[in-house]
């Protein structure tokens, strides 16, 4: 089976495995751009994130993917969509604003949210913090696209899928012609 | 150049950019649905009790309870790129010392259109309570009904429906009867 892709291999020679390998490169380098770029527009670390939980159901199921922006001169508002990462904790979480407070004596916004699918506010959630405030906050989600994600939760939960899909990839990029 | 590879190749990529643009379509078809319903929103009774700290993560402070009344017909918000409506009924109110305060006190998710003509008789769901934990220098408040449309594909679109037409104040604080 792979007697004929090793042939076109030898005949085609090192040059063209550079190429390729440099075509593959310039791929990955582009991602990279894109996506660093949109997080400049965004102003959010992450503009772009999968819905991990079913906390947020039935709005958002896991693997919906959700777009964010975080402009540095609004403030956030009660039934915004926000999505936070408290230190400490591993994973962002996606939850709606219920309280904001502008504290006008420590010149900050302090926000309490809650799952739309929770029947308590997040407090518990906070590892010991009161309130949330702009520097746990990644971005509030803006819009919305379904199940395109669950492709990145699947290759969590069966890593051999990530390798596989990586591998075959690789290998194609390597052996296509054109 | 016709290898099975590359016939599955073109299709795939030939389904997923229609479907891409079929998506695109959607989303920016609901921005033609330009419905702005208006509602009423009526408030029965506020009053203000000390809370005792029972569970131990909430501290100490004052909590007011709200009784109101929602009637809105949400029905035009629905349409076919709407899969559901989150509506809360927010008080947005000031304190002269030091904050600037908004906290939801109920909330409901409509997910069908037969549902959306709101008839609501309510108390909060949530609690409402200032950032000094007491209403002493809290100014009236307005009591506001909101709502967010939630597409199945696109972007979220958020409204208001309903405003108290003068602002509410908070009474005295009371002691539990």
């Amino acid at each position: 089976m792979f007697a004929d892709e090793l042939k076109t291999f030898r005949r085609l020679g090192l040059r063209h495995v550079l190429l390729q390998l440099l075509n593959f490169a310039s791929v990955i380098a582009s991602g990279l751009m894109i996506w660093k770029g949109l997080g400049l527009v965004t102003n959010s670390e992450s503009p772009i994130v999968v819905v991990l939980s079913g906390s947020m159901e039935p709005a958002f199921y896991r693997g919906d993917l959700l777009f964010l922006t975080n402009p540095a001169n609004q403030r956030y508002q009660t039934g915004d969509i926000t999505v936070y990462k408290i230190p400490g904790a591993d994973i962002p979480i996606v939850h709606r604003v219920l309280e904001t407070h502008d504290d006008k004596k420590k010149d900050k916004q302090l926000l309490l949210t809650k799952g739309d699918n929770n029947y308590v506010d997040d407090l518990e959630l906070y590892q010991g913090l009161q309130w949330l405030e702009r520097k746990h906050i990644v971005g509030k989600v803006r819009g919305f696209l379904p199940y395109i994600g669950y492709v990145t939760i699947a290759m969590n939960d069966f890593p051999q899928l990530k390798f596989a899909l990586l591998g075959g990839l690789g290998l194609l990029a390597l052996i296509q012609r054109e | 150049m016709h290898t099975i590879f590359a016939r599955i190749n073109n299709t795939s990529a030939l389904l997923s950019s229609c479907m891409m643009a079929l998506l695109a379509a959607i989303a920016l078809s609901s921005f033609v649905f330009t419905a702005d319903p208006k509602g009423e929103l009526g408030l029965l009774s506020v009053k203000v009790y000390p809370a005792s700290a029972a569970k131990k993560v909430y501290p100490k402070q004052e909590l007011a309870f709200v009784n109101f009344n929602v009637t809105a017909d949400l029905t035009p918000l629905f349409h076919w790129n709407t899969k559901q409506l989150f509506v809360w009924v927010e008080a947005e109110f000031n304190n002269t010392k030091r904050a600037e305060n908004a906290v939801v006190i109920w909330d409901r998710i409509v997910r069908r259109k037969e549902d959306a003509n709101l008839k609501v008789a309510g108390k909060n769901k949530y609690m409402l309570r200032e950032l000094t934990k007491n209403f002493k220098h809290a100014k009236p408040a307005h009591y506001t009904l909101k709502y967010n449309v939630m597409p199945y594909v696109g972007v979220l679109t958020y409204g208001e429906a309903a405003r108290t037409k003068t602002p509410v104040e908070f009474p005295p604080v009371q002691q539990r009867v």
